[in-house]
């Protein structure tokens, strides 16, 4: 049965009701972005993306380095802007394939599936 | 010499940004061919915005010129031209490609679409040198590219383009209803998994590419509240790979409506069906920055 609408709520103060509300403020803490190694020498294992530009390779130079012989010395780069990384085939041997597509460069999601010869990484999108 | 496409816009229809496509993008149709410093674009929706501005910093203040081939004019393959930084610098220029000799209509109606009605900057205040050119019989060579075009089904007609240089092709092809052009239009209908048949011309000009870029906007349940539209059922165009032997297929001009996730099953079912017809073409869902080596 519906409500009077004269009836007086004892609550109520000038049309308006006073109620307690508490905050919690939401705050996204700034995650890495990475690549997890799934398959290939040393798997499984996190690489930490934590500089603007990272090369990935065979060679000790490369700052990460998987020691396959799959990869070429510097196999390929990837490059961080406006919050992404952007991954390039640097020439390499076998190339990049991304999600089983051979590609020259492209915009990384979360999720993407990068396969070097018998090497396989997976792509994960961080906060900044 | 290496030669490469890269997507800038693969949405079909309307602009879809936001976090439902951050994969696949939401600008529309706008596909850079280039082999440096051969430059092609091949139409200008939103996405010719980006690849004017990576255009200057790739660059690096040397003159740019371009050839632009439209499929059509419908807005989402026009949009970007306006905010097409390049075209405002008197250093560049660009043509604008007819499909036949003499054909201006594409370079009227682009330039059209910058009447003050639409858009506060006129055309004719453009600094570069903007010029119509055609493809006079349907085949013209384009630094070194061999161009060649053919049309295709959609209202208000749109073209499709082949590329070739040095053994390697590329096809163009979108805004095309395939699902209209099949010898025998009830056979998907009939027996939906039987490999549909195409007009032997259409299946020619995509014959042995390395790379088709076609038309897959829908899934098969879409499709049918969208006949006439002029645009394909994604299993369609994978039948088109199939028949012409394509090595890769980039479904592109994805339906706004269509999620990320919408396009990622779309894209599993079109390779469960170029697997089922014993294809070994790789099939993929064309993406916003992907760049690929064709040659």
């Amino acid at each position: 049965m519906p409500q009077s609408p004269d009836r007086e709520d004892p609550e109520i103060h000038g049309g308006t009701r006073e109620i307690s509300v508490k905050i919690t403020p939401f705050t996204a803490a700034p995650a890495p972005f990475s690549l997890r190694l799934v398959q290939g020498p040393g798997s499984p294992r996190n690489f930490t993306l934590a500089r603007e530009e990272v090369v990935l390779g065979r060679s000790s130079e490369a700052d990460i380095q998987v020691d396959s012989t799959d990869l070429s010395r510097k196999h390929l780069a990837l490059r961080r802007e406006h919050g992404q990384y952007t991954v390039f085939d640097l020439d390499s041997r076998n190339g990049v394939y991304l999600n089983g597509v051979k590609i020259h460069s492209a915009v990384l999601h979360e999720g993407d599936n990068l396969q070097l010869g018998s090497v396989v990484l997976v792509y994960h999108e961080g906060r900044e | 010499m290496s030669w490469f496409v890269k997507f800038w816009g693969t949405r079909g229809s309307i602009p879809a940004p936001g976090p439902q496509s951050r994969k696949y993008g939401g600008n529309t149709s706008c596909v850079e061919v280039h082999a440096d410093p051969a430059l092609l674009i091949c139409d200008g929706g939103t996405g010719l915005r980006e690849l004017g501005l990576d255009l200057l910093k790739r660059k690096k203040g040397e003159p740019i010129r371009g050839h632009f081939l439209f499929s059509h004019t419908h807005w989402d393959h026009i949009q970007g031209f306006p905010f097409f930084t390049p075209a405002y610098d008197p250093r560049n220029e660009f043509l604008v490609y007819g499909t036949s000799r003499g054909d201006r209509r594409t370079f009227d109606l682009l330039s059209g679409q910058m009447r003050s009605e639409y858009f506060p900057v006129e055309f004719s205040e453009l600094r570069s040198r903007i010029a119509p050119a055609d493809l006079g019989d349907g085949h013209a060579h384009v630094e070194g590219f061999s161009v060649r075009c053919i049309e295709v089904k959609h209202p208000g007609r749109s073209f499709a383009f082949s590329f070739e240089k040095e053994g390697k092709k590329v096809v163009y092809a979108t805004d095309n209803e395939l699902d209209q052009m099949l010898a025998d239009p009830d056979q998907p209908t009939r027996d939906p998994s039987a490999l549909r048949a195409f007009p032997e011309p259409l299946v020619e000009f995509v014959r042995g590419a390395d790379l088709l870029i076609g038309d897959g906007q829908y899934t098969d349940e879409e499709y049918p509240t969208h006949v006439g539209w002029g645009h394909s059922r994604a299993t369609t165009l994978v039948d088109l790979a199939v028949a012409a032997e394509c090595r890769q297929l980039a479904v592109f001009h994805h339906d706004p409506m269509q999620s990320d996730r919408d396009v990622d099953r779309k894209i599993d079912l079109c390779r469960e069906r170029a697997a089922r017809h014993k294809s070994k073409a790789v099939v993929f869902g064309a993406r916003e920055g992907l760049e690929l080596r064709i040659g």
